[in-house]
């Protein structure tokens, strides 16, 4: 017993099946986690090796180019870059997106091993660091405190960190810029000289004083007590009173030669928020965590908490990731919905009766959530590719369930009974309904075999697009038979009133349907015009798609700019602070979009993950700007980006800038051309690049031109002279450790308070150590008790430290990147380009162009190859359907104005080609042709039933113009949302709206009026191999 | 004895099944899946893509005074829709065992 009749003779077990279906799928949507992008390991691996002492060059020739030699054969590794700076040695590896990085570390390590015995000896053992996106903090906090600012870092410790990081999925909670306390113990060098005490001195002393000590025990009568020595400090003023020696018979107090500060550390970093001085709080969620669950509880948590901190401290996001996944998920669900209502509209429009509506759109949430099904048990999430999706596949579910509705409501009006109806009009069709779904699914599954970044975002859609049309396929063979034969319903004629459907809505759609019919007669008249038109509009349409840019992934409003802004190397933080300053009023005064502004100035001394990435110093200030909502301010942030950028040109202070709209490797939307200047002589690089970038500057729309080597810095060289040291009995260490204790100053002890341990600094006031002269007159004790000046035994010059050398695939290289604004990303590659072409380049420099551009063109072949693919498997698909190989190319003639559509909205909207609106392209061969096969299908048909030529094509468009209709309008009209859409996220998949309902509104028409043009231009007159056939049994005339 | 073959559109499958049942011939044989057509007008029912409605057929053998019975509810049968199809054919029986 075939499928449809079982399924309708136990209508119960049909009905439960389905409904277990969605229970599953219920349950796997209330499991599924809400994320932004399908899950994703990023294919990087780090190898950090450190050298102490050895210069940038060293480092690159003893270090770095063994191990990217022995490196560069690892199993699917894609490219090495690394740097070499001072004392350290950083590789990056990128590695292809389907790399096991378990594997490759594995590898790695073998092949560290092997090489190790080829490194210098200082040379400590090279780390291996996996690059997790889970690193990335998910949340990010401004604190601000007036009276509480000097104990906040202890505050915050207790109340804060602590209960936030017993959440679960929380991975760390990290504070910035906390201002810890420290003991500063400034010392004047004038009176240590003249009582002839040294900074050693008084640091040994203050360690010596600052001791517990149990000393045994003592038997006492039938007790013993415990002797004990109490010298801890109990608070640090004691410090003042502590007796540093003796000089002429008095007794020198410390508090006589030095000043005892107990205050905050003096930090190179300072952060502050909307221009106060504050911190910034930062949280990272476990790896594999939910995103929107931790931001969620964390915020709820905090709320609490805020509640047991002082008064005047105050907690504000800066950022918060999870906002913009919510707001993009949220945006597109009911981007859904609206899809979802539009698909029930059409459904109710054309078929006029409720019940049939019914049946009909009851397979869309059982397609649907076959999808959430899929995702749970794949272990992924709930994300903008996922949901983007399922609004494609909405339109598309409910196109098999109308063709056996339809055929089912023609026996029910030819008399049969609903139930001997549902069972044989699913028999007659339910063949050409697989048909048609596979070549969807010829389209869709190709997508899940790419490879590559563009494979990871595109496995999901095609998967899910494929799931859902073969389950909405099965539930149209069973589920919709079944139910025909439970609630559809004979109608009796009755007198409807003059605004019934059928008076109304029938009767157009009837002249409709005899309008088209005399436009094909019209179109079969006259062949050579309508072909030569469609082939001259094609040819325009082609022109059209050069002059519409190019670009990978859109970038979308994330309400979040944020900017690097860099002084004179070499600037002192309180300059750096000041211009900080400066620039936050600028800010606040003239950009009232910006709702938060946080600023860290300098660097911090406590190397942390942020700190890696990115090179800070002295002289640089970062900035992260929270704007307000997308649909609460008129200006974008691009915009926004843009004045800030005119603003900051005018700071004569500021040497360079990079205003940044997205956050880099956070996302897929960076798009940065980067011009890669390979060649060893670093000078003559350095000139290229200059150049370069001097050009660069000229082309329109590129922004923020940036150099990646550094500017050689200021440094200043204390040379020391051998032979007078010789001769004070001094050598290098003991006059180092000297000026590094008297500038740096010298950990002598810690102070412990409640617990807590806190630094105890010994060093010159500042007064004594901010000029060359004052390190010149720092005093040196010899060992033999005298005291000599570091001016006499060394000369202090000013040297330019080099800076880092950079290597791409092994080789030097510099690159210089630009950021578009308000121009294509393809546009400005192409002037780089040619302003490239024109460069006079010195012999083995090289120059190409990389970045974005690079991804760009790799993701636009992958998506040709694709193209390709997908053609030929529907090709195959309908010739095997058709028995013939001339049938599927009269079909396919309608998939080249599928592209035309696509490059006229795209023209005609402005919107850019990007890898998303491509994809829309690749989809709609698979939409386009099912909308021939419906009509070519039945031409095909009508002439086998015998009808003449021009007569079957005619009389089949006329009966199949419905049922092409309503798949269009149900797809199209799914789109709509998607295209539509202004919220956030939404510059990144409307593209693909765009495209979709452009190409099919196109080769719609081109459907219904050219494909029957060709089809009468490759048949033959008459009827159908009949001709042939009488040739064959010519003896019957003899 | 008469015999009564009845080719139908199967879509008159249930009809059919009642007919016989309600005139209480409990024996018969029956053919499904027979492709046909007919010579008074109407599609062909092959089964096939071109033409896919199919027919099945029932030989019911009956005594001489049923046959007038069963043709009127066949006829009844096919006024209701003449497109469905239906057509029925008496035979005499001549020996049974």
């Amino acid at each position: 017993m075939s499928i449809y009749s079982s399924a309708v003779k136990r209508p119960l077990t049909t009905i439960l099946i389905f409904v277990g279906l969605i229970v599953m799928g219920i349950y796997s949507l209330v499991k599924l986690p809400v994320d932004l992008y399908p899950d994703m390991e990023f294919p990087f691996l780090t190898v950090f090796t450190s050298y102490p002492g050895a210069s940038a060059a060293d480092i690159e020739t003893n270090v770095t180019n063994v191990l990217e030699n022995s490196l560069n054969a690892v199993t699917n590794l894609k490219e090495i870059t690394s740097t070499s700076s001072d004392n350290t040695s950083f590789m990056f590896l990128e590695f292809e997106w389907e790399a096991n990085l378990d594997e490759a570390a594995n590898e790695i390590r073998d092949n560290l091993n092997f090489v190790a015995g080829f490194l210098p000896e200082e040379t400590e053992d090279p780390t291996i660091l996996k690059f997790n996106s889970s690193m990335m903090p998910i949340l990010f906090y401004a604190i601000t405190a007036d009276e509480s600012y000097a104990g906040l870092e202890k505050i915050l410790d207790e109340k804060i960190v602590n209960p936030l990081n017993r959440i679960e999925g929380v991975g760390s909670v990290g504070i910035a810029g906390a201002p810890g306390r420290e003991i500063y113990i400034d010392v004047d060098p004038v009176k240590l000289e003249a009582y002839n005490i040294t900074v050693e001195q008084i640091g040994n002393i203050l360690r010596a004083e600052n001791m517990n000590m149990p000393a045994g025990y003592l038997e006492m009568g039938s007790l013993d007590y415990p002797l004990r020595i109490q010298g801890e400090f109990p608070r640090s003023d004691v410090m003042r009173d502590i007796v540093v020696g003796s000089f002429n018979g008095s007794i020198i107090y410390l508090k006589d030669i030095a000043e005892i500060k107990d205050t905050t550390r003096e930090s190179k970093l300072e952060e502050r928020v909307n221009g106060e001085l504050g911190l910034r709080m930062f949280i990272q969620k476990q790896s594999g965590g939910n995103t929107v669950k931790v931001a969620r509880e964390v915020r709820a948590e905090l709320e609490k908490l805020k509640k047991t901190l002082p008064p005047d401290v105050t907690i504000q996001p800066i950022f918060d990731s999870s906002e913009f996944i919510v707001g993009s998920i949220n945006n597109l669900t009911s981007t859904l919905m609206f899809a979802g209502i539009f698909v029930i509209l059409v459904v109710l429009f054309f078929l006029g009766r409720w019940r049939a509506t019914f049946i009909v759109i009851i397979t869309i949430p059982i397609s649907l959530i076959v999808a959430f099904i899929y995702l749970n048990l794949s272990g992924n999430s709930i994300n903008i590719i996922s949901l983007s999706s399922l609004s494609i596949a909405i339109g598309m579910v409910v196109d098999d369930a109308i063709v056996i509705l339809e055929n089912i409501t023609k026996h029910i009006e030819r008399g049969s009974r609903p139930r001997e109806a549902a069972i044989y009009a699913t028999n007659e069709v339910w063949l050409a309904v697989i048909v048609t779904t596979l070549t969807v699914v010829a389209v869709f599954l190709p997508l899940t075999f790419v490879s590559g970044l563009t494979g990871l975002l595109f496995r999901q859609l095609g998967m899910i697009v494929t799931l859902t049309t073969v389950t909405s396929t099965l539930a149209a063979i069973t589920l919709t038979p079944t139910l025909s034969s439970l609630i559809l319903r004979l109608r009796t004629k009755k007198n409807e009133s003059r605004y019934s459907y059928d008076n109304t809505i029938r009767k157009g759609l009837d002249r409709f349907d005899s309008f088209y019919e005399a436009t094909i007669r019209w179109a079969l008249r006259h062949k050579t015009m309508v072909s030569l038109t469609a082939i001259s509009v094609f040819i325009v349409s082609m022109f059209l798609i050069t002059l519409v840019g190019t670009e990978f992934i859109p970038e979308a409003d994330e309400s979040r700019i944020s900017a690097t802004i860099e002084l004179q190397t070499g600037t002192r933080v309180n300059e750096t602070q000041r211009v900080a300053a400066a620039i936050d009023s600028v800010i606040m005064n003239d950009f009232p979009e910006v709702e938060l502004l946080s600023a860290s100035t300098g660097t911090d001394d406590n190397m942390n993950f942020a700190t890696m990435f990115s090179s800070t110093g002295t002289h640089t200030i970062i900035y992260t700007m929270a704007l307000t909502d997308v649909g609460e301010r008129e200006k974008s942030t691009w915009d926004l980006a843009e004045e800030l950028r005119l603003k900051l040109e005018k700071f004569p202070e500021i040497v360079n800038f990079q205003v940044a709209t997205t956050d880099a490797g956070m996302s897929f939307g960076g798009n940065t051309i980067t011009v890669e200047v390979y060649g060893y002589d670093i000078a003559e690089t350095n000139m290229v690049a200059t150049e370069l970038a001097a050009k660069m500057e000229k082309i329109a729309g590129a922004r923020d031109i940036q150099v990646s080597r550094d500017p050689s810095k200021p440094e200043l060289q204390i040379v020391l002279d051998q032979t007078k040291m010789i001769q004070h009995g001094l050598n290098t260490a003991i006059v180092s450790a000297a000026v590094k204790n008297r500038v740096d100053g010298m950990l002598a002890t810690r102070l412990r308070e409640f617990g807590d341990e806190y630094d105890v600094i010994v060093r010159l006031k500042e007064e004594a150590r901010n000029s060359i002269s004052d390190v010149e007159n720092i005093s040196v004790a010899t060992p033999g008790g005298q005291m000599v000046r570091l001016g006499e035994i060394a000369e202090i010059k000013e040297f330019w430290s080099p800076p880092n050398i950079e290597h791409k695939r092994r080789e030097r290289i510099v690159s210089v990147s630009a950021t578009p604004y308000e121009r294509p990303l393809g546009d400005i590659a192409k002037d780089i380009q040619s302003v490239i072409d024109e460069l006079e380049v010195p012999s083995g420099i090289s120059v190409e162009i990389s970045g974005t551009i690079e991804d760009q063109m790799e993701a636009f072949a992958d998506l040709a190859l694709l193209l390709l693919l997908s053609l030929v498997l529907v090709y195959l698909v309908m010739a095997s359907q058709f028995e013939s190989l001339k049938m599927p190319f009269i079909i396919m003639f309608s998939i080249p104005f599928s592209f035309s559509g696509v490059a006229l909205a795209l023209f005609l909207t402005g919107t850019t080609l990007s890898l998303i609106a491509g994809i829309g392209a690749i989809m709609l061969i698979g939409i386009v042709v099912k909308n021939a096969i419906v009509l070519v299908d039945y031409i095909n048909l009508m002439r086998d039933r015998g009808m003449e030529l021009y007569n079957a094509v005619a009389v089949s468009g006329r009966s199949r113009l419905r049922p092409v209709l309503m798949t269009s309008l149900t797809t199209i009209l799914g789109m709509l949302p998607l295209a539509l859409s202004v919220g956030e996220g939404s510059e990144i998949w409307s593209p693909m709206g765009i495209s979709v309902i452009g190409g099919l509104i196109f080769s719609t028409l081109v459907t219904l009026v050219l494909v029957p043009v060709v089809y009468v231009i490759f048949a033959r007159r008459g009827e159908r191999d009949k001709k042939k056939l009488g040739e064959a049994y010519d003896f019957l005339n003899e | 004895m008469k015999a009564v073959f009845i080719v139908f559109n199967q879509a008159h499958t249930e009809k059919v099944d009642f007919i016989l049942h309600k005139l209480q011939l409990d024996g018969y044989s029956r053919w499904d899946n027979m492709s046909g057509r007919g010579s008074r007008g109407g599609v062909p029912h092959m089964g096939t893509h071109t033409w896919p409605e199919i027919n099945s057929a029932v030989m019911v053998v009956v005594d001489d005074e049923m046959v007038d019975q069963l043709l009127d509810a066949v006829e009844k049968m096919d006024n209701v829709n003449r497109d469905v199809g239906v057509r029925a054919f008496v035979w005499d029986v001549l020996r049974s065992v």
